[in-house]
């Protein structure tokens, strides 16, 4: 979606380089930039300079100061290291709710994509209903539905994220499965389930992994709204949702306070999407091969003119 | 779409009970009642009777265009929802209008200017506008533009048509950031794919001005995935209308839901999300409508 950044052009038409380069310039800084929040957040009882429930409370609404780098919240907590702590929090979270939509929707797509039939109109149909509610509304539902809290967010979220997941296997599967080497596999007598998991979803895996990059940027999204609104995560554990809401209050005490965790929020989510978005080029064969037409005359077509125009007649 | 709200309100009704939690506890806020009260207000709200039965009484009430009684606020939910959707729904209408006028020129600007310097810098912005949660852009611009500059209101809906408007103005902005930049960017995308086809080579060989080509040929076949995009975001918008009403304490049906929700209160949540639900599968339906109307090769199959 945001290919102009990534900086890939359309390139490498030799069977030598048959992928794009994945670390372009915007990439590789996404990357750092991921790698270093994920590193801080989980190595947080090392590198936080504070417990991120200790109360101090002579330093209420703090701004920032060489003590606490970040100031402190209403309650005289170190805004830095709730931060890496609420890091942990949304981080888990995005990542269990991501695997729990892996578990439950690829099984269903190549199930679905694979059988087709009752299987897959079942499957359809209920992704269908599923797919009726706005996003995050279903969630809600869950949520009201098995009380609220961190668990039941995820999981609430996990339901939700099935299928988009699922109609996207089933959708590769039907591509795939029509392909020689599955028919061969079948004729080596290989049961459906091997044919399924070591044959067809490798094949697959390129594109679900493009997608599950992006499903954890929205996963810290829908998890950080259900938090805000106090569905999620309950106070006082550390969360960047739940701590933009408790922040808001104190506005023009001490801005930071929201603004700060709204800050790190943002600033995963573009990396990841630059992250996912430079993947889906490096993976995606035919997108980096085929250039556009356009571009495809300019290159190639006037090298050519150029050439024959030079030759004696 | 029938069969999907019956499926759909089955769905709530079973999601809302799915853990055995005692809504008079929650009617009676944790005040000590004797059990003879109990039983009266099990009987009041048909909780006595079995979960079928319960669903059979709801939903032919719903047909009837009754949704039942609020637990908290003992009114019955259709006053309720009616005292708010008001708010709810110019929230996402205007921020709607809003964003499609800001969104499709951004997006061919972008599209006809593709890899210049303008298209990069707007690309960045909309990155970021994407990632940006909804509620944290309403927060900023609540703070930059109501505490800190004082323009706007910071909170609540306003007297009166102007009054109302000049309070919308924040929430309905910080609400389409969001569409704005998915919007932008599936219109560039797809105005890039028309501007390399042929016809409108021909177009421009034609002698036809640049402009009347852009906006009149390839616009016009571009609007599909654009709409598309637009609808699903509606949905969304839907939900993030809850989270804009939340920051600037709007009072609509997203505070009516949220508080439903933390205080067990099922009439509420069912009949809300049912009403949401059925908005968002009239906007699908309109949308479907739309894409006959502008291609007629779907209209044939």
């Amino acid at each position: 979606m945001f290919s102009v950044l990534i900086g890939h052009g359309p390139l490498c038409r030799s069977k030598k380089k048959r992928y794009g380069k994945l670390l372009t310039p915007a990439v590789t800084i996404s990357l750092a930039i991921l790698v270093l929040i994920v590193l801080a957040c989980t190595l947080a009882p090392v590198v936080a300079p504070c417990d991120p429930n200790a109360q101090d409370l002579a330093s209420r609404l703090a701004m920032p100061s060489s003590a606490h780098w970040l100031g402190c919240d209403q309650n005289g907590r170190d805004l830095f290291s709730r931060v890496l702590y609420g890091g942990r929090t949304a981080l888990t979270g995005a990542l269990g709710v991501v695997a729990f939509s892996m578990v439950v929707g690829i099984p269903l797509g190549l199930i679905s994509g694979y059988y087709g039939g009752l299987a897959d109109n079942l499957i359809m149909r209920v992704c269908d209903v599923v797919l009726s509610f706005p996003s995050l509304l279903l969630a809600f539902i869950f949520v009201a539905g098995l009380g609220r809290g961190t668990f039941n967010a995820i999981l609430a979220l996990g339901i939700v994220y099935v299928p988009m997941l699922t109609r996207l296997t089933r959708s590769l599967t039907m591509v795939e499965k029509n392909k020689i080497y599955v028919v061969a596999c079948d004729s080596l007598g290989y049961s459906d389930l091997r044919i399924m998991y070591r044959h067809i979803l490798p094949n697959c895996i390129s594109t679900i992994l493009v997608q599950i990059t992006l499903d954890i940027g929205y996963a810290i999204l829908d998890l950080a709204a259900l938090s805000f609104l106090g569905l999620g995560v309950q106070p006082p554990q550390a969360d960047w949702g739940a701590m933009l809401d408790e922040g808001r209050t104190f506005l023009l005490q001490n801005p930071f306070l929201s603004l700060v965790p709204g800050a790190v929020i943002v600033l995963m989510v573009v990396s990841l999407n630059i992250f996912s978005d430079g993947l889906h080029q490096y993976l995606d064969q035919v997108q980096t091969a085929l250039p556009s037409f356009r571009t495809y005359e300019r290159k190639y077509l006037k090298k050519k003119e150029a050439r024959s125009d030079g030759e004696p007649a | 779409m029938i069969p999907v709200l019956i499926v759909v309100s089955v769905l709530i009704f079973a999601m809302v009970r799915i853990t055995p939690s005692d809504p008079v506890a929650s009617m009676t806020k944790g005040k000590n009642v004797s059990e003879e009260t109990r039983q009266e207000l099990r009987v009041r709200y048909h909780l006595d009777k079995n979960p079928a039965e319960q669903y059979l009484i709801w939903i032919t009430g719903t047909l009837h265009g009754d949704l039942g009684e609020s637990y908290q606020y003992k009114q019955s939910v259709g006053s309720l929802i009616s005292q708010r959707i008001g708010i709810t729904l110019s929230l996402v209408i205007l921020s709607g209008i809003l964003s499609v006028l800001v969104a499709i020129p951004v997006g061919v600007i972008s599209a006809v200017k593709m890899n210049s310097a303008l298209d990069k810098f707007l690309s960045v912005l909309t990155l970021v506008f994407v990632a940006s949660p909804v509620f944290l852009t309403a927060i900023i611009m609540m703070f930059v533009f109501a505490l800190k500059m004082g323009l706007f209101p910071s909170f609540g809906t306003g007297n009166g048509l102007w009054d109302s408007l000049y309070h919308m103005v924040l929430p309905s902005v910080a609400l389409a950031m969001n569409m704005v930049a998915l919007t932008s960017r599936i219109t560039r995308t797809s105005m890039i794919e028309q501007l390399n086809s042929d016809y409108i080579r021909t177009a421009t060989a034609k002698g036809i001005p640049r402009m009347r080509v852009i906006v009149t040929y390839a616009l016009k076949n571009a609007l599909i995935p654009i709409i598309t995009v637009t609808s699903i975001q509606i949905g969304s918008m839907l939900v993030g209308a809850v989270l804009v009403e939340s920051v600037f304490a709007m009072g609509g049906l997203g505070d009516l839901l949220i508080s439903g929700i933390k205080a067990a209160d099922y009439p509420v949540v069912q009949g809300v999300t049912l009403l949401l639900v059925f908005i968002f599968l009239c906007i699908n339906l309109v949308v479907d409508i739309f894409y006959a109307i502008l291609d007629p090769r779907i209209r044939l199959k």
